[in-house]
């Protein structure tokens, strides 16, 4: 009997364990994870949304991680290829382990060419980096860039003639688009001291610093780019949200409380976001192949330099899961999720003003204080610098913040309208946070780059120069080495010869002394120079009346007056020969007189800037042969009618000598760092807009997926295609009008602020400030047809059928 | 063969999803005024009658005729000007518009069809008073019970004046008092306007509110007139 009782008694219920609070949140967050993965096609499809969303900010987070990174190990490759020591003034001895250098830079068609020429002085001379040995005479290394732009161009393998015979490895180059060469060369071609002797390669990495104008842009710029990451990571982890809040809906039902369901979902997002991760890994490191094939200002990176540091690694690894953990808790604070159905609040309590407004009064509060003395001090900069980016986060922080407050306010009043606009505006009145969120990003990104572009305005007026040089009446000069004056005449022969050169301005230039200088004292003697070129060179560089060959003139400077009064008189005689020291030589002198009949005239500058005063003469009344180590400059008048006319006449000066110094005449010249930044600032801003729109995209077809069967029914009764169209576009147009309304006022108040701190000039750049909103629209637009495939799908009238 | 007098009708209708045939010649027909009910068990094809007879989806073959056009032959744009107009539609679940209070979700259609808000809020909020609901005409329905929300898709569906009344199972998420009230809101109102009523519905106690049943099983139409 009792055996029979005890087979057919029901089994005892188990009694559930006690667990602590961390068994319990680590059960809750495996169940959700498992719900993550288990739960059939459509848990597949959510945790995927969010995996591609997250992983999209992380790569991006990821880039932005590396950029320290990707400069310090450029800058440290060029720092290993200088040779200018940290002594310039050293002079290395010639020996078996030294190497003279010469600097061959050039420009081929806006491209800038790095280039050497060697000639070693013994057997084993340093080897430049990335380079197995150093070039014999005529033979050249070059980057594989250089390499193939050579072989693509035939004028190009003109003016560097000499023969490859290697490629320079990463280690010598600063990236893969750099343009590099190092030729060889006999020793001749080191005349007139072109060049230097090293025995060694490299110097110390620079420290140049950032000035603080600039280090607040980059400041700004990066709080601009990475905070709409975040948001957008935020967006991703909510992908799918509603279908999860059924679900655990289903969970409460079988006896989960609340708390528990919330760890539940907490504990799916962090699945989703860790995969995130993981994607965002595998992106970036598929992407950065992509990237080291993007060229920016001549700079661009190897694939292997574009890699974060281990802690800002480590600090992207925790920061992402945990902020997806917690926007998921904070999501599900406004919904309660009941046994029988999720019910979200009809009415959402009104959202507050004063607790957003008190984020960027606290921003301007920290910004109001620096107006006027950003980086006076180099040592206050660092605290001034976070003191600035606070202010400025806490602004743009505070603009999103009021988004969603302001959406809520303006869709509230909307009533009237066609049947579309009230359909998209009754679908904000009932979640206005969700589009809000959305746009959020796009607000920071805009309100940002509004701001930046002021500043930039600003920085670029310091920032660009004139050089004085005038390109309308000469395009292009060169300094010629040469050792005589025969050699000068014979060069400017040479360019006249030259494809595509109208005019030659050529002044041949030597110094010179008085014919009794008093004993020589300290080595000083007071020089003047002589400079002898055509009657229409000397209009060039002075305010002739009238010039014929024979005339001399005495050239004084209104612009640089000099110090003491010059020796140089009609009529005195002077000594062309000085030695190495500049010191006119008295044994056997070579003298000659300045012509009683020269005119004093006044000096002006010449296409390239510069004022010569001193002697003019032209040729028939001084040899140029005459000249003590003369130096022959050229500018060039150009045919704009031939192309590669400037090509044509880089070669003459590469065929004179490959050291010859050869510029484009400019009239402004702007800082290389600054250009840099605006377009990289650029290219993260548009790459944060396109990220934005892939999460509204995602939102939008969520939303039309929960909707199919309204959809349906609403075809059913024979509403438009178009009518549903637009109201998509209206969904999408409302929050983002507002928001760049919202963010051009914040970009306009930031970007005063900071032109106020670096005392920049209040300017608005207006056409990026059009640019930022019509790449506002062009996401508006972009979410609409992205948007519309699916809703015309999702409006057949197969969504009806319920078997 | 097209009975006379008929409103709408259907010939030899086809339709299949996939490989599952859900019409296998089916034949419909009604005049103005007359409440129809479709009749059949789970899967036997009524809802996609339905569908085929209001030019909601077009029949792999056969022909349905409304006022002696062939629906097939019209464009999409003119079956949908045609629905918008001519026929109302009341479906079992999901069909209000979450984000539109009452008053707007019945005046939805007219607004499509260009009415202006104004009028057309006041002539829905008739309808609404008629179904007995205008106390719900400010509330969503979200906030509005299962029975209210079905009177206001009642309303909806009559608001235009239609010729034709597609109801599919109207009452099947209702309780039984709910759906007799639906019930009688819905076939008054539609007598009135003379308006032709298809009740899909495999509730007898439904089907008792039509003048003639239609029973429809494995894909064919059965007129259960003369049985009855």
């Amino acid at each position: 009997m009792t055996t029979q009782e005890t087979a057919t008694a029901p089994p005892q219920r188990p009694e559930p364990e006690p667990r602590g609070a961390i068994a319990r949140w680590a059960a809750d967050l495996a169940m959700g994870a498992r719900f993550a993965v288990t739960g059939g096609r459509e848990s597949w499809a959510r945790t995927i949304m969010t995996a591609v969303g997250v992983g999209l900010g992380v790569a991006l987070l990821l880039f932005a991680a590396s950029a320290p990174n990707a400069y310090s190990l450029r800058d440290d490759r060029g720092a290993a290829r200088s040779t200018y020591d940290t002594v310039p003034n050293t002079e290395v001895a010639a020996g078996p382990d030294t190497l003279r250098v010469a600097d061959a830079n050039t420009t081929f068609r806006s491209e800038d060419i790095e280039g050497k020429v060697l000639a070693p002085d013994g057997n084993h001379p340093p080897r430049p980096p990335g380079v197995d040995r150093v070039p014999a005479p005529g033979e050249m290394w070059v980057s594989p860039a250089l390499k193939k732009l050579l072989a693509d161009n035939e004028l190009l393998r003109e003016r560097l003639p000499y023969r490859v015979v290697g490629t320079i490895a990463d280690s010598g180059l600063s990236g893969p688009a750099d343009l590099r060469y190092y030729a060889g060369v006999d020793g001749a071609a080191f005349r007139n001291d072109a060049g230097y002797r090293i025995d060694h390669w490299g110097t110390p990495p620079s420290t140049k610093e950032l000035n603080p104008g600039i280090l607040l842009v980059v400041i700004i710029g990066c709080v601009v780019l990475l905070l709409p990451v975040l948001i957008f990571i935020a967006t991703a982890a909510r992908f799918g949200g509603e279908r999860r809040d059924r679900r655990l809906a289903a969970l409460r039902l079988v006896g989960a409380d609340s708390r528990m369901t919330r760890r539940v979902a907490a504990g799916e997002s962090l699945v989703g976001s860790l995969l995130g991760l993981l994607t965002g890994g595998a992106l970036f490191l598929g992407l950065r192949e992509l990237a080291s094939t993007v060229v920016l200002d001549d700079i661009s990176f190897f694939a292997s330099d574009i890699r974060p540091s281990v802690p800002l690694m480590l600090l992207i690894a925790l920061v992402v899961p945990s902020s997806a953990v917690l926007v998921t808790l904070a999501a599900l604070r406004g919904i309660a999720i009941e046994p029988l159905g999720v019910v979200r609040n009809a009415k959402p309590r009104r959202r507050r003003l004063w607790w957003r407004l008190l984020l960027p009064v606290l921003g301007i509060g920290l910004l109001v204080p620096l107006a006027g003395g950003y980086g006076a001090t180099s040592r206050s900069s660092d605290l001034e610098g976070y003191q600035a980016a606070a202010g400025a986060v806490l602004l743009l922080i505070g603009l999103t913040a009021m988004l969603p407050w302001l959406v809520e306010a303006v869709v509230e009043r909307f009533s009237k309208g066609p049947v579309p606009w009230q359909l998209a505006t009754r679908r904000l009145q009932l979640s206005s946070g969700t589009a809000a969120r959305a746009v959020s990003g796009i607000t920071v990104a805009v309100a940002g780059a509004i701001a930046l572009q002021m500043l930039f305005a600003s920085v670029q007026s310091n920032e660009t120069k004139s050089t004085g040089q005038d390109p309308g009446r000469a395009q292009m000069g060169a300094s010629v080495r040469v050792d005589n004056g025969a050699q000068a005449n014979a060069a400017f022969a040479k360019y006249r010869a030259t494809k595509g050169v109208r005019q030659v301005l050529g002044t041949t230039s030597g110094s010179v002394g008085e014919a009794h200088p008093n004993k020589k004292v300290d080595g000083e003697a007071p020089v003047e120079t002589v400079t002898v070129g055509d009657c229409a060179t000397l209009r060039e560089m002075a305010n002739l009346s009238r010039c014929s060959d024979g005339d001399v003139f005495v050239a004084t400077s209104n612009a640089y007056p000099a110090d003491e009064p010059s020796f140089l008189k009609p009529g005195v005689q002077v000594n062309l020969r000085l030695d190495k020291d500049g010191y006119p030589v008295t044994k056997n002198p070579r003298l000659w007189t300045v012509p009683r009949s020269a005119k004093t005239v006044t000096t002006k500058p010449d296409a390239a800037g510069f004022e010569s005063p001193g002697v003019l003469a032209t040729p028939g009344a001084l040899d140029v042969s005459r000249l003590t180590d003369p130096t022959a400059q050229v500018l060039l008048r150009l045919d704009p009618k031939v192309p590669d006319a400037i090509e044509y006449a880089r070669n003459t000066s590469a065929a004179l000598s490959p050291t010859t110094d050869s510029y484009t005449l400019v009239s402004t010249s702007k800082s290389n760092q600054f250009t840099m930044l605006r377009k990289g600032l650029f290219i993260g801003a548009t790459a944060t807009l396109v990220l934005i729109g892939a999460s509204m995209i995602v939102s939008m077809l969520e939303q039309l997926r929960d909707r199919k069967r309204l959809l349906s029914v609403l075809v059913a009764f024979g509403t438009r295609r178009a009518t549903l169209s637009w109201s998509v576009l209206w969904q999408t147009a409302v929050p983002v009008i507002l928001g760049l309304a919202l963010s051009t006022a914040g970009g306009l108040a930031l970007g005063t602020m900071l032109l106020k701190m670096v005392n920049g000039p209040w300017a608005v750049d207006w056409s990026s400030l059009t640019l930022m909103n019509g790449v506002g629209a062009g996401v508006i637009l972009l979410v609409t047809l992205v948007s519309l495939p699916p809703l015309w799908r999702m409006m057949r009238p197969e969504g009806l059928r319920t078997e | 063969m097209t009975p006379a007098g008929s409103l709408l009708t259907a010939d030899g209708l086809h339709k299949a999803y996939g490989p599952t045939p859900a019409l296998d010649g089916a034949d419909f027909s009604i005049h103005p005024g007359e409440v129809v009910a479709v009749m059949g068990p789970s899967g036997s094809g009524k809802s996609t009658l339905l569908h085929c007879l209001a030019g909601i989806v077009t029949p792999d073959a056969g022909s349905v005729h409304y006022g002696g056009r062939d629906l097939s032959a019209m464009s999409d744009a003119e079956r949908s000007t045609l629905r918008r107009g001519e026929f109302g539609f009341v479906f079992q679940f999901g069909q209000l518009v979450p984000e539109l209070n009452c008053v707007e979700n019945v005046a939805l259609p007219l607004r499509l069809n260009g009415v202006k808000r104004k009028e057309a809020e006041a002539r829905a909020l008739s309808w609404l008073e008629r179904l007995e609901v205008a106390d719900v005409r400010d509330k969503r329905p979200g906030e509005v019970s299962g029975g209210q929300g079905q009177r206001v898709a009642v309303a909806r569906s009559l608001v235009t004046n239609p010729r034709v009344l597609f109801a599919d199972e109207p009452t099947g998420a209702l309780d039984s008092l709910n759906g007799e009230r639906v019930m009688e809101l819905l076939t008054e109102a539609a007598r009135e306007t003379r308006a032709a009523v298809v009740l899909v519905t495999h509730e007898a106690r439904v089907a008792a509110y039509s003048d003639r049943e239609v029973v429809v099983r494995d894909g064919k139409a059965r007129d259960m007139a003369g049985v009855r």
